[in-house]
C-alpha cells in the first residue's frame, strides 16, 4: 500500500518544485503511472482479502474503486488545464495540490481497515473538495454551494463518529476484518434503532439519497471540472462503499429499518430521472442523474443480497466513469461557448465530429446500453429487486425508459439540429480533450469484456 | 526582497485579526452577476423587446440568463422616450410593412403580451389617426409604386387626389399636392414611456436581470481560419463584457455567450468596442456599423384655429411634419434637417431658429391656420441613423460571430420594436429568421454594397 500512498504524497513536492512549463506534464504523467500500480491490486484472491498492513487491506470491493479513484487524477488534471491556464502559478500548483490531497485521502479512505481511520479520512475529503469548489467555481452561487456540500455532510456524519465508538466500546475493535467476525445480531431496541441510523445516514447523505440530495445539483454545478468530476466518480462511491461495510456490523436490524430508505430511492429515482427532461443547465441534468443512479445502488445494498451487491459493485465502478465523461463533455462544450444553457450550444454534430461521437457513446452508456457494465449492475440490482418485491420492477422499468428518454434528449439537443450563428467559430477539439475522452471510455468498454473484475467479493 | 515579503504578510494577518477593517465578505448586490447568457447592451425599447421575446420564445422556461446593460436609469438621452412616437405602415421597403403590421398589433393586444400578475393594465393611448403622406408631382409615381408594395403586405392604405384632400381635410392648402396617401387603419401615434415602462416591468417579471452601468470592453478570443478561396479571416468570440458602473471606477467582468448591440445612437462605439471596423477599408474585417448619432428637433406648438381631431400625422413632400398632440388644439412637428444642415449631436441643446426658419413656413404653407401659432416646448432627440441606407440592422456579424445587432433604424426604431424583437429572438435561438424574413437587413450588405433604401423616412 505504501508503494501507492508515498508516490501520491510525494506529487504535491512535485508540482510545487517543478518549472512552470512542467508542471501540467510531471504531475500528469506521475500520477498515470501511479494509477497502473493500483491496477495489480485488481488481482484479487477470490476468497480472502489482500491485506497489505494492520492499517490497510484491498478486497474485491474496494480494489476496483481505488483503481477508479487513481485512474482519475490524471483525467482531472487533462481536464483542469484550460480553465487554469488564466491563473498564476502558484494558484496552478495550489489546485493540483488540493487535487492531490483529495487523492490521497481517498486512496486510504477505501483501504481503511480501522473503521475509524475510514471515518477520519471520509471527514478529510471535505475540506479539498470545499476549497476546491469555493475557491476556483464559477458563479457566486458556489459559496452557497459550498455551504450546502459542507453541512449535510456534516450533519449526517457526526452521528456515525457517535456510532462508531459506541461499537468500539461494545465489540472492542473497529478492524474490519476482525469486526466481521465478531458480530452479534442487533435487536429491535430503540438504541439499537437510532444506532442504525447514525451509522447509515452519514453514506444515506453522501450517496445522495433522494430526500438528502440537496447539495448535489449545487455542488455539482458549481464547481470546476476537476470538482465535477471527483464528486460524481468517486465521492459519491465513499457513500456506497461505507454503507456495503457497515451494513456488515447492523444485521438484522436492516432488514426492518431499510424499508422507509428503500421507499425513497425507489420513488427518488423516478422523480430525479423525471426532472432531468426538464433542466435547460447542461452539468444539472447530468448531476440529476447521477441521484438517479445512485438511488439503485442505495437499493441494491439495503436489499442485501448477492446479485444486489454485484450490481452495486458494477454500478458505481459505470456510473463513476459515464458520469465523470459526461461532465468532461459539458466542460469542453461551456469552454468553448461560455454558456452551459444547453439550447444556446447546438448542432454540435456538424462542427464537432469526433466529440460528437464521444457524447453518443457517454449517453449510450449512461442509459445502460448492452453489453456495458452499466447495463449489468443495472440488471442485477432489477433482478434482486424483483425477487425482493414484484412491485418494484414497475418502478425500476419506468426509471429505464426516463433515463433513456433523458439522455437522448440531452444527446438530440446538443448534437442535432440547425446549428445557431454564434457557434460557428467554436475551436475544434483538442487532442487533449479526445484523449480525456478516450481514458474515460477505455475502461469502461474494456471492463465489458471482463466484468468480473468488478462485481465485488460476492462473486 | 525577504523583509518587503515578511512586513507584508505581517500586514496581511493583522488586518484579518479581529478588529481589523478587512471584511472579505461585502455587499456587491448592485454588481451585475459574474456570468449571463446573453447581453444586451442597451436598455432602450429595442434592448427591452429583444429580452421580452427572447424569454417569450426560449422552450424551457427559465433556460437562458438574460442581462440588459442600461448606461443611463433616467433615459433622459435615450431615442425611446424623446420620440414622436408615431407608427405606421407606409414604407417602401416590404419587409418595413410586415414588421409595423406585427409592432401595430402587438400595441393593440399589448395587454395580452406584457400582463403582469396583480399589476394594472397598460394604456399605451394609441391614437389611430393615420398617417398622410404628400407627394408633389414628382414623387406620384414613387408613391403609387410604395402603396402598391403596402398593400400587398396588407396594409391598408388609400391613395387620394388633391380634390379629395380639400374635401376631407379643409385646412390643407393642396397647393404642389399632386397625390396623397393615407393610411386607413392600424396607423397613428402612441405614448412610448408607457411602453417602455409596460416591457421594463414584464421583462422584470420574466425574470431578465437589469445592470446600471457601462460596457466599456469586449474581451474576446479569436480564431484564425482559411475560407475556401484561401484568404484568411479572423474569427471572434466575445466571451467576456466589462461593464463599469455608474459614477465609479469598479466594473464587473461578466462572462457571457451572446453580446446583442440594441445600444441605438452609440451602437456604433459599442461596435468599435468589439473590434468591428478595424482593418482595412474594403474588406469585411474593415467594415464599421454605419450607425451615428443624428440630433433632430421636435416642436410643440399650440394654435387655437388649427386643424381638429382627426388631424393625421402629416409629412408634407418638403420633409416637415406634425401631428396633433392632445385634445387642446396643441401640435407636434419638426423636420428633417439636411446633409449641410446637420446639428451637432454633442448635446440635446435645441435651435429655436431652425423653426422660424425652416419648419414654420413649410406648416404656414401647407396649413394656412398654422400662419398664427404659439411654440409651447420644444426638445431634441437623436436618431440612430444608419448613415448607409437609413434602414436597420439585424442579425449576426459575420466576424464577430457571436454580437446580435438590432440597431440603425434611423427613426422608425420604435415602431417597429416589438417585431424587431422577435425576429432578433429568433436569430438567436433558432438561427434564421421564421415569422419576418429580414435577410435583406443582414451587417453583411454593408460589404456587399447592397442598399435596402428606405425612402419614406421622415
Amino acid at each position: 500500500m505504501l508503494k501507492i500512498i508515498i508516490p501520491t504524497t510525494m506529487l504535491i513536492p512535485l508540482t510545487w518544485l517543478s518549472k512552470p512549463n512542467m508542471i501540467w506534464i510531471n504531475s500528469t504523467t506521475h500520477s498515470l503511472l501511479i494509477s497502473l500500480i493500483s491496477l495489480s491490486y485488481l488481482n484479487q484472491f477470490s476468497d480472502n482479502s489482500l491485506n497489505f498492513s494492520l492499517l490497510f487491506f484491498s478486497d474485491p470491493l474496494s480494489a476496483p474503486l481505488l483503481a477508479l479513484t487513481t485512474w482519475l487524477l490524471p483525467l482531472m488534471l487533462t481536464a483542469s488545464q484550460n480553465h487554469l491556464s488564466k491563473e498564476t502559478i502558484a494558484r496552478k500548483k495550489l489546485y493540483i495540490t488540493m487535487l492531490t490531497l483529495l487523492q490521497l485521502f481517498l486512496i486510504m479512505t477505501f483501504t481503511a481497515t480501522e473503521l475509524i481511520m475510514f471515518y477520519i479520512l471520509f471527514e478529510a475529503t471535505l475540506a479539498p473538495t470545499l476549497i476546491i469548489i469555493t475557491r476556483w467555481g464559477n458563479q457566486t452561487e458556489r459559496l452557497n454551494a459550498g455551504l450546502y456540500f459542507l453541512f449535510y455532510t456534516l450533519v449526517g456524519s457526526l452521528p456515525l463518529l457517535i456510532a462508531l465508538l459506541y461499537i468500539q466500546n461494545t465489540t472492542g475493535s473497529l478492524n474490519f476484518l476482525i469486526a466481521q467476525y465478531w458480530v452479534k445480531p442487533i435487536s429491535t431496541t430503540w438504541s439499537n434503532i437510532f444506532l442504525w441510523l447514525a451509522c447509515m445516514m452519514a453514506f444515506m447523505v453522501k450517496m445522495p439519497l433522494y430526500g438528502l440530495h440537496l447539495w448535489l445539483p449545487k455542488a455539482h454545478v458549481e464547481a470546476p471540472i476537476a470538482g465535477s468530476m471527483v464528486l460524481a466518480a468517486v465521492l459519491l462511491k465513499l457513500g456506497g462503499y461505507g454503507m456495503m461495510r457497515i451494513t456488515v456490523l447492523l444485521n438484522p436490524l436492516t432488514g426492518q429499518m431499510a424499508y422507509p430508505f428503500l421507499m425513497l430511492s425507489l420513488w427518488g429515482m423516478i422523480m430525479t430521472s423525471s426532472i432531468c427532461l426538464r433542466q435547460t443547465d447542461l452539468k444539472s441534468l447530468i448531476a440529476y442523474s447521477s441521484v438517479s443512479h445512485m438511488a439503485l445502488v442505495i437499493v441494491a445494498v439495503l436489499i442485501q443480497t448477492p446479485w444486489s451487491y454485484m450490481g452495486a459493485t458494477a454500478l458505481m465502478i459505470a456510473h463513476g466513469l459515464t458520469s465523470s465523461m459526461l461532465f468532461c463533455l459539458a466542460n469542453s462544450n461551456y469552454e468553448r461557448v461560455h454558456s452551459r444553457t444547453m439550447i444556446l450550444a447546438r448542432g454540435l454534430q456538424t462542427l464537432l465530429p469526433l466529440m460528437a461521437a464521444w457524447w453518443l457513446l457517454a449517453s449510450l452508456a449512461n442509459l445502460a446500453l448492452p453489453p456495458t457494465i452499466n447495463l449489468l449492475g443495472e440488471l442485477f440490482v432489477m433482478m434482486a429487486s424483483f425477487s425482493w418485491s414484484n412491485t418494484t420492477i414497475a418502478l425500476m422499468g419506468t426509471n429505464i425508459i426516463i433515463t433513456a428518454l433523458y439522455s437522448l434528449y440531452m444527446l438530440i439537443t446538443t448534437l442535432r439540429g440547425k446549428q445557431t450563428d454564434h457557434v460557428k467559430n467554436i475551436k475544434p477539439s483538442f487532442t487533449r480533450e479526445n484523449a480525456l475522452m478516450a481514458l474515460h471510455l477505455l475502461p469502461l468498454l474494456l471492463l465489458s469484456l471482463n466484468p468480473k473484475i468488478v462485481l465485488g467479493p460476492i462473486h | 526582497d525577504w523583509d518587503g515579503k515578511v512586513s507584508e504578510i505581517k500586514k496581511k494577518i493583522q488586518s484579518i485579526l479581529p478588529g481589523g477593517t478587512w471584511d472579505p465578505l461585502y455587499d456587491t448586490s448592485y454588481l451585475p452577476p459574474e456570468r449571463a447568457d446573453v447581453v444586451i447592451v442597451g436598455g432602450g425599447v429595442l434592448g427591452l423587446s429583444v429580452a421580452y421575446w427572447l424569454k417569450k420564445l426560449e422552450k424551457p422556461r427559465g433556460a437562458i440568463r438574460v442581462l440588459v446593460v442600461e448606461r443611463d436609469h433616467t433615459y433622459s438621452r435615450a431615442s425611446t422616450v424623446l420620440s414622436v412616437g408615431g407608427i405606421r405602415q407606409q414604407f417602401s421597403v416590404p419587409e418595413n410593412v410586415q414588421l409595423s403590421l406585427f409592432s401595430i398589433d402587438f400595441l393593440r393586444n399589448i395587454n395580452e403580451y406584457l400582463a403582469v400578475v396583480d399589476d394594472p393594465p397598460l394604456d399605451i393611448q394609441f391614437n389611430p389617426s393615420g398617417y398622410l403622406l404628400l407627394a408633389s408631382e414628382k414623387g406620384a409615381a414613387i408613391m403609387e409604386n410604395n402603396v402598391k408594395v403596402q398593400r400587398q403586405e396588407g396594409a391598408k392604405v388609400s391613395l387620394m387626389s388633391p380634390e379629395q384632400l380639400r374635401n376631407k381635410f379643409p385646412w390643407i392648402n393642396t397647393e404642389g399636392v399632386a397625390l396623397a396617401s393615407y393610411g386607413m387603419e392600424q396607423e397613428g401615434w402612441f405614448d412610448p414611456w408607457s411602453l417602455l415602462q409596460g416591457l421594463r416591468r414584464k421583462v422584470q417579471s420574466m425574470g431578465v436581470l437589469f445592470c446600471h452601468g457601462e460596457v466599456t470592453r469586449f474581451v474576446s478570443s479569436s480564431n484564425h481560419v482559411e475560407t475556401a478561396s484561401g484568404e484568411k479571416v479572423n474569427l471572434k468570440r466575445i466571451h467576456e463584457v466589462h461593464v463599469k458602473i455608474d459614477q465609479s471606477l469598479e466594473y464587473q467582468p461578466v462572462e457571457c455567450a451572446i453580446v446583442i448591440n440594441a445600444a441605438g445612437a452609440w451602437s456604433g462605439q459599442v461596435a468599435e468596442l468589439a473590434g468591428i471596423g478595424k482593418g482595412p477599408p474594403g474588406t469585411l474585417q474593415g467594415t464599421k456599423l454605419p450607425v451615428e448619432l443624428r440630433k433632430r428637433y421636435v416642436y410643440l406648438w399650440h394654435c387655437p384655429q388649427g386643424p381638429g381631431l382627426e388631424t393625421p400625422f402629416v409629412i408634407d413632400p418638403s420633409g416637415t411634419y406634425f401631428r396633433r398632440e392632445g385634445l387642446g388644439q396643441n401640435y407636434l412637428g419638426g423636420c428633417s434637417p439636411t446633409e449641410e444642415e446637420e446639428p451637432d449631436p454633442g448635446n440635446l441643446e435645441v435651435d429655436h431658429d431652425f423653426f422660424q426658419d425652416r419648419v414654420w413656413p413649410t406648416l404656414a404653407q401647407r396649413v394656412p391656420a398654422f400662419e398664427s401659432l404659439k411654440v409651447r416646448s420644444a426638445w431634441a432627440g437623436y436618431y440612430d441613423y444608419n448613415t448607409f441606407d437609413q434602414n436597420g440592422v439585424v442579425g449576426p456579424h459575420p466576424l464577430v460571430l457571436n454580437m446580435y445587432f438590432a440597431t440603425g433604424f434611423s427613426g422608425h426604431g420604435l415602431q417597429q420594436a416589438p417585431a424587431v424583437g422577435r425576429a432578433v429572438a429568433e436569430m438567436v435561438l433558432e438561427g434564421h429568421f421564421k415569422t419576418i424574413n429580414l435577410s435583406s437587413f443582414l451587417f453583411s450588405r454593408f460589404y456587399l454594397g447592397e442598399k435596402v433604401q428606405e425612402h419614406n423616412i421622415i
